[in-house]
């Protein structure tokens, strides 16, 4: 094969074929992976789930993870969201022409590490090749299905005054690590994204707790979003305990010195959860023993009748205050 | 977090004021912003009015700037840089934003050394840095001139705006019976700035911080001050309510720096229209650097959108919900006036949290 990605891989013939056969099916291959035009799969005996995603971040290789691991980490967590077991997942790559063929590989074998984690299989694929210049790198598109577990019955409009939230684990790190990759601001610290796949925490969670109400991921817009559309879909409000909210040291410092709101900040693998509040320290306590992704589980808050909409904190004066809602900040291609 | 004893007394005071009205203009941006976020404004007695004033570098900054701004980009060939709140602000007819998607290159930068950084590396290239703000943000600017001029960088332009607060203040005197002054201004100008305008002017203010405790106690430090000022105990007053940062003589070091390459000019604020004596521009000798010259810009006059009163926001005479197009026409999404584009900005945190905490 070729060192580079040329047009000539796009193009059906050959080159074609030793790239899907060389790369995709070497490190994707499973029995539902075949040569036919589409997979023929037996459909999950329950509801099913299923869930697209596109992929375009920039730097595609950053500390913690690159676009490869994370194009199979955004669909999985879709999917575990509404409680599914992703079982299937297609994935679409437009490639830049010049693309160095051993990156390709590093990222096609992230996707596989990460989907062989969950136990999902990618049963198809496509792959076109753009022309230099018109696309940055590589994006890339998965597509997953998914087995909801019977139990599970979530959506974000099922949040209940008397809730209580949960993360599972420090808020704004993938955000933080992009921005720092870009060098834009001339700063530096060690921090890592937190790009994961979740659906073992959450299977773990709703077989102890069906109760659970809601689950979202907080990716683009971060926790606070996330936090923003519930009050909205559930015609909640919602008192957040600011102080509870966990971030670590290096991302406390870099948002503090860009005014930055970590609540803003996006994740790739952490999830926010609405559970009745008598469940909360229970929930708590199975996520941080049913995965290294998920061991800085807490609870920032509850679910109320009051100031439906909205996100409200109490200050240190006793006075309450919004989390500013989220507006349209100009952040760089973080997912 | 419980406040300290020394500001849940401070907050007692404010909180139990009911004598005459005292109007209280928060110079700066920032307050503005903190003073909502953490819940004080939801504290104050109807006997406390707050103000906020003109103290946002991008809120200020008038129309015709940004004209030239995006003359610059669009018609010029130029390559922009800027602080980030600047590229949504409207112009007469464009935004930066909008030139962008016109195809102008406009980047943001957290340090106007970065624009300089970009055009070392890029010699082929005109960069230009909107040297926008106030005594702390000149500084930076001046700095990355002084570094291009040492190390020749011939590609690399100002255009300035930048401004200084004192002569606002003589402007605004008569708005506010006190000034909360800014934080991170007064690191520069130092205390004898406020001591000179309470002395030769009986304009009375506190400087403080942006903590919940430091803003606390400069409201408690303006209530009995103003009392004693109405008791005929005094004139005037400024104090420093903000002394772990801010120092009587401030940072001679930046001022000498800033006089090297500057110079006072009569300036237009958004609002205020002309204030003499109260922009900073480069020096004759530097003007190979002044955008405004090496580019030949001809003079501008910006037109604000006729229904927008982010004047009178910035002056106090009104509260930004009494402006007609405040929430509606004008949102932070679709900024119409500057004050709803910052960050910074009155309206901004108006719209972001007052509505909803029902505040007057």
């Amino acid at each position: 094969m070729n060192d580079k990605i040329t047009l000539a891989h796009g193009a059906g013939g050959k080159q074609t074929s030793e790239l899907i056969g060389g790369l995709f099916k070497k490190y994707f291959d499973n029995p539902n992976l075949t040569a036919d035009d589409a997979a023929v799969l037996t459909p999950p005996a329950g509801r099913m789930a299923m869930s697209t995603d596109g992929f375009i971040v920039s730097p595609a290789f950053f500390p913690g993870g690159n676009i490869g691991k994370l194009s199979i980490c955004g669909t999985v967590n879709d999917l575990a969201c509404m409680g599914a077991k992703p079982l299937y997942i297609s994935c679409a790559c437009v490639i830049e022409e010049g693309f160095p063929m051993d990156t390709l590989e590093e990222i096609v074998k992230s996707m596989a590490e990460t989907a062989a984690k969950v136990g999902v299989q990618i049963v198809s694929g496509d792959t076109k090749v753009a022309g230099k210049g018109q696309v940055d790198g590589i994006f890339i598109t998965t597509t997953g299905v998914g087995e909801i577990m019977p139990k599970a019955e979530l959506s974000g409009a099922y949040a209940r005054p008397g809730d209580a939230i949960l993360v599972t684990g420090d808020v704004g790190r993938h955000g933080c690590t992009i921005l720092l990759e870009r060098d834009r601001y001339g700063m530096e610290a060690e921090v890592t994204s937190d790009c994961a796949p979740l659906w073992h925490p959450v299977r773990d969670l709703i077989q102890e707790i069906p109760e659970v109400h809601v689950i979202r991921d907080a990716t683009r817009g971060g926790v606070g979003t996330v936090l923003y559309e519930i009050a909205d879909e559930s015609k909640v409000g919602i008192r957040l305990d600011a102080e509870s909210v966990p971030v670590c040291d290096e991302v406390r410092g870099v948002t503090g010195m860009l005014g930055l709101e970590p609540l803003y900040l996006a994740c790739e693998g952490r999830l926010v959860i609405f559970v009745p509040k008598e469940k909360a320290e229970d929930a708590v306590r199975i996520l941080r023993e049913a995965s290294p992704d998920t061991t800085g589980a807490a609870i920032i808050g509850e679910v109320t009748d009051h100031m439906t909409g909205h996100v409200v904190m109490a200050t240190e004066l006793g006075t309450e205050t919004l989390l500013p809602p989220p507006s349209g900040e100009l952040l760089p291609r973080i997912c | 977090m419980a406040l300290s004893k020394g500001a849940a007394e401070a907050a007692e005071i404010v909180r139990n004021y009911d004598g005459p009205k005292i109007r209280v203009m928060e110079v700066c941006g920032t307050h503005t912003h903190e003073i909502f976020r953490l819940g004080i404004r939801q504290m104050l007695p109807e006997s406390i009015e707050l103000i906020s004033g003109p103290g946002c570098p991008v809120c200020v900054t008038p129309v015709g700037y940004i004209d030239e701004a995006v003359m610059l980009a669009l018609e010029k060939g130029v390559k922009i840089f800027t602080f980030g709140d600047l590229i949504r602000v409207p112009g007469t007819k464009k935004s930066l934003a909008d030139a962008h998607s016109e195809g102008a290159e406009v980047q943001i930068v957290y340090s106007p050394m970065d624009a300089l950084d970009y055009a070392k590396a890029h010699p082929e290239e005109e960069v230009c840095f909107l040297s926008v703000g106030f005594e702390t943000t000149t500084p930076g600017s001046v700095i990355a001139l002084r570094n291009a001029i040492s190390e020749k960088v011939e590609n690399f332009s100002l255009l300035t705006a930048n401004k200084i607060m004192e002569p606002a203040y003589l402007a605004l005197k008569g708005s506010a019976d006190a000034f909360l002054y800014p934080g991170h201004v007064s690191t520069m100008t130092g205390m004898e700035v406020y001591r000179k305008i309470a002395k030769e002017w009986q304009i009375s203010g506190v400087v403080t911080g942006f903590t919940t405790s430091e803003i606390v106690t400069a409201l408690a430090t303006v209530v009995r001050r103003v009392e004693e000022v109405r008791a005929g105990e005094r004139e005037s007053f400024a104090e420093n309510c903000y002394p772990s940062v801010v120092t009587e003589e401030g940072s001679p070091a930046a001022r000498k720096l800033v006089d090297k390459y500057m110079e006072p000019c009569d300036t237009e604020w958004r609002g205020l229209g002309i204030i003499p004596g109260s922009g900073m521009k480069l020096r004759d000798e530097f003007s190979k650097y002044d955008a405004r010259v090496r580019f030949q810009l001809p003079k501008v006059q910006g037109k604000a959108s006729p229904a927008c009163r982010c004047g009178e926001v910035l002056r106090g005479l009104i509260r930004p919900m009494d402006c007609k197009i405040y929430g509606n026409a004008c949102t932070p999404e679709h900024p119409v006036g500057a004050c709803m584009v910052s960050s910074e900005g009155a309206c901004s945190a108006y719209y972001k949290y007052g509505d909803t905490l029902k505040l007057k």
